[in-house]
């Protein structure tokens, strides 16, 4: 136990004397919680541009256009011609066009069913699908108001009129983000991502400079000749140094930004402590693998950055090629964000979840097959160097 | 007098180059980050994303009413692309059982009054349950079953058509691989170079900052001499992630070859004097990943390919023009994904431009501060 204790002392000295230890991992998570947590605003964009070339000029359209422009997703803006409203389009200027035909007023009124065109710049996905719904939403109405009058003058009642225009009213409830909050969406997944690319970097670091250094040897002095103390004693701080973290990110996330959760917050923190331990056994597994610290940190680099990806929050992992879905389970991210789906979305509880547990614990079974040859790596410095 | 000048010029330039050529190519560490992340990197994007569209997503559904016109609802909904009809169930705790245990990714509940209002024509309602933890779940729940309720209305006063130029299914891999690839090439080179530098600091090679051979001088030699080294590197790099791997991936390439080219020699030297500029902070050939890994998926962002640029705000769009990418990867949506023409990209062409001198000029700068440094110190 002492070992490990003057283990954990030399590493503490090593943090004072080397300010990198300090920015990798608190400033970093600083940052990029300040980033992901101002840059989406609101979390629902707003004021989306939307070009309209209105060949129409009449009392319909320019009502049309009024309404669209008072949604609250939509901002109008207005273009003498297509190829120009065309030309912004491409460029992402405007999300959307929508073509308001020559005599649509007059065609409307002989009831000749007027073609409205619109087109959507589907490139930039979020902006592109969602003035896509807003302006289907509006053509819809504009429509039914037309439609509308027709009935009326045939003398239908109101409810049979909303029954002809609307014959099936689709509630939607969104499970897990009732206000479809991108920016919760995001932060939720984005900032234990960024954790875990922290902890597997500032893991191979720490022990690969032990390495690059040529202090392995006085590293495994204090540690009485055993890589377990060593290596272990490092992990104890660095397992307060995330845990830390990763419990403020989940306070700050769930308590104080209130984002939507539905299971209990302890289970959040259980999920939490697991991906820090699991990540950290992957660090020990790359450098143990590969016991260069400029290559074990490509690798590292390579790896954390692909586990965004292959989490599958974005594009669900079952689009993924069959090959591509396996992979995606060596990554402990994936195992957090089912771990949240469970307890934050469904709140199933322990019964939910439990798988989840097991195989982040799996993870720690990992550096066992390496301690050995990282322990020669210590002792012989045998690797190859340049 | 003059000649020599110019001669020398070009000889000392000459030997920077071939210097920095070979301190590259010697490098294991640069190697790897070169040839897997640069080459491997799109490939591997390019296969995880092969199938960007996400079909008939599983929902389970709660059919109360039991009549002819939800049974014709229901039929309609497993035909769709979006949605696929894979359990029926009994009541709502059995569908929440199979949502939660995500057999279902949506439950649609027809409440049991459903077929008589249809039949007095009145408004009846479906409820949909959308599990958020994936945004496109929720979009294919909400296009589906509005398309078929699209289609029972009485409502075409006004007909519609809609265009969905540039990327007509909403196709997941279209937009993320669009924006990705140039990003590759700035963070491949941005921590190549880096790691590069840290590795000359480190070993107090005066190669890092000037030759000493130069005696203090020719701070603009040295940078066109190191830049010119990656800037051959990664215009290999560069045409074959802009032109190759699309054709490989099944990327759309409207734009025009030459158009693409001009913006890609651009944005590389763009890329270039950003590197060089960033490396002076760098003594450490490690300290770059672990202090900087974390601004890849930040760049992403900020190009404004996924959250909208005008809803930004406006202290992260200042933030942005930071990064060559923020133009670069819009750059090239536009041009080979849009198939827009030089002319409409232009002001981001000029932002690269512009970029491109800032940085120069601070390279410089860094680089005389540094040696003034170093002589005082010596």
């Amino acid at each position: 136990m002492k070992k490990y204790l003057d283990v954990i002392k030399r590493e503490l000295e090593i943090w004072r004397k080397r300010p990198v230890y300090f920015l990798g991992s608190i400033v970093v998570m600083l940052f990029c919680t300040i980033f992901y947590l101002t840059f989406l605003g609101d979390g629902v964009p707003s004021k989306l541009p939307i070009g309209v070339v209105d060949y129409d000029n009449s009392s319909l359209t320019r009502n049309f256009i009024r309404q669209l422009n008072s949604t609250q997703l939509g901002e109008v803006i207005m273009y003498d011609d297509y190829a120009s409203a065309r030309k912004d389009m491409e460029t992402g200027e405007i999300t959307s066009i929508c073509v308001l035909p020559e005599g649509m007023y007059a065609d409307v009124q002989a009831q000749r069913k007027p073609e409205f065109t619109f087109y959507v710049n589907t490139l930039y996905f979020l902006g592109g699908s969602l003035a896509y719904k807003d302006i289907l939403t509006m053509i819809n109405l504009t429509s039914g108001a037309v439609k509308r009058q027709v009935f009326r003058m045939k003398g239908m009642s109101e409810y049979a009129i909303m029954g002809q225009l609307r014959p099936v009213d689709i509630d939607i409830h969104m499970i897990g983000n009732p206000t479809m909050n991108y920016g919760a969406y995001l932060a939720n997944m984005m900032l234990p991502g960024v954790l875990q690319m922290v902890i597997v970097i500032l893991v191979i670091y720490s022990l690969g400079t032990e390495l690059k250094y040529g202090t392995s040897g006085h590293l495994l002095g204090i540690s009485g000749g055993k890589i377990m103390p060593a290596v272990g004693g490092k992990m104890a701080l660095y397992t307060l140094l995330f845990t830390s973290l990763g419990f403020s990110l989940m306070l700050l996330l769930y308590w104080v930004m209130g984002f939507p959760l539905k299971g209990s917050l302890a289970l959040m923190l259980l999920d939490m402590f697991l991906l820090v331990i699991a990540s950290e056994a992957v660090g020990i597994v790359i450098i143990g693998c590969v016991p260069v610290l400029r290559f074990a940190l490509s690798i590292g680099a390579l790896y954390s950055v692909m586990a965004f990806s292959l989490t599958g929050f974005t594009l669900p992992v079952d689009a993924f090629p069959a090959a591509i879905r396996g992979i995606s389970e060596i990554f402990p991210l994936r195992h957090y964000y089912l771990f949240y789906v469970q307890n934050g979305i469904f709140g199933t509880g322990f019964a939910g979840v439990w798988k989840e547990i097991v195989h982040l614990m799996l993870f720690q079974l990992l550096p066992f097959l390496v301690l050995v040859r990282l322990k020669k790596a210590y002792i012989y410095q045998n690797y190859p160097k340049q | 007098m003059k000649s020599n000048y110019i001669k020398n010029w070009f000889s000392d330039l000459w030997k920077v180059f071939t210097h920095e050529l070979k301190t590259v190519f010697s490098d294991g560490g640069f190697l790897i980050i070169f040839f897997v992340a640069g080459l491997g990197y799109p490939l591997l994007y390019g296969y995880i994303y092969s199938n960007g569209i996400v079909e008939d997503t599983p929902v389970a559904v709660v059919d109360l009413a039991d009549c002819s016109e939800s049974r014709e609802f229901i039929r309609e909904i497993d035909a769709t692309r979006e949605l696929s009809v894979a359990y029926r169930c009994q009541d709502m705790t059995e569908a929440q059982e199979l949502f939660a245990a995500r057999k279902v990714n949506g439950i649609m509940y027809f409440p049991s009054d459903y077929g008589d209002k249809r039949a007095h024509e009145e408004t009846a309602k479906l409820s949909i349950y959308a599990d958020m933890s994936c945004f496109l779940y929720y979009k294919n729940l909400l296009l589906g079953s509005e398309n078929v309720m699209l289609h029972h209305m009485n409502n075409d006063a006004i007909t519609y058509t809609e265009n969905l130029p540039y990327n007509r299914t909403f196709s997941y891999s279209i937009f993320f691989l669009s924006a990705v690839l140039m990003l590759i090439i700035q963070q491949v080179m941005f921590y190549g170079t880096t790691m590069l530098a840290g590795t000359a600091r480190e070993e107090n090679r005066s190669f890092a900052t000037l030759p000493a051979s130069l005696h203090g001088h020719g701070v603009s030699r040295v940078i066109f001499g190191r830049g010119l080294v990656y800037w051959l590197l990664f215009m290999a790099i560069g045409i074959y992630i802009a032109t190759i791997v699309p054709a490989v991936i099944g990327l759309p390439q409207r734009g025009d070859y030459w158009d693409i080219m001009l913006m890609l020699v651009i944005f590389v030297l763009d890329c270039v004097v950003f590197s060089q500029f960033w490396s002076s902070f760098i003594n450490k050939r490690e300290t770059v990943f672990v202090l900087l890994l974390f601004i890849s998926p930040i760049c992403l962002f900020l190009t404004g390919f996924s959250w909208p640029s005008s809803a930004i705000p406006p202290f992260w769009k200042a933030f942005s023009w930071l990064f060559p990418s923020t133009f670069g990867c819009q750059a090239f949506i536009n041009l080979n994904t849009a198939g827009s023409t030089i002319a409409s990209v232009r002001p981001l062409l000029h932002a690269m431009i512009t970029q491109l001198a800032i940085y120069y000029a601070l390279s410089c700068v860094a680089m005389y501060v540094e040696q003034q440094v170093i002589k005082r110190n010596a």
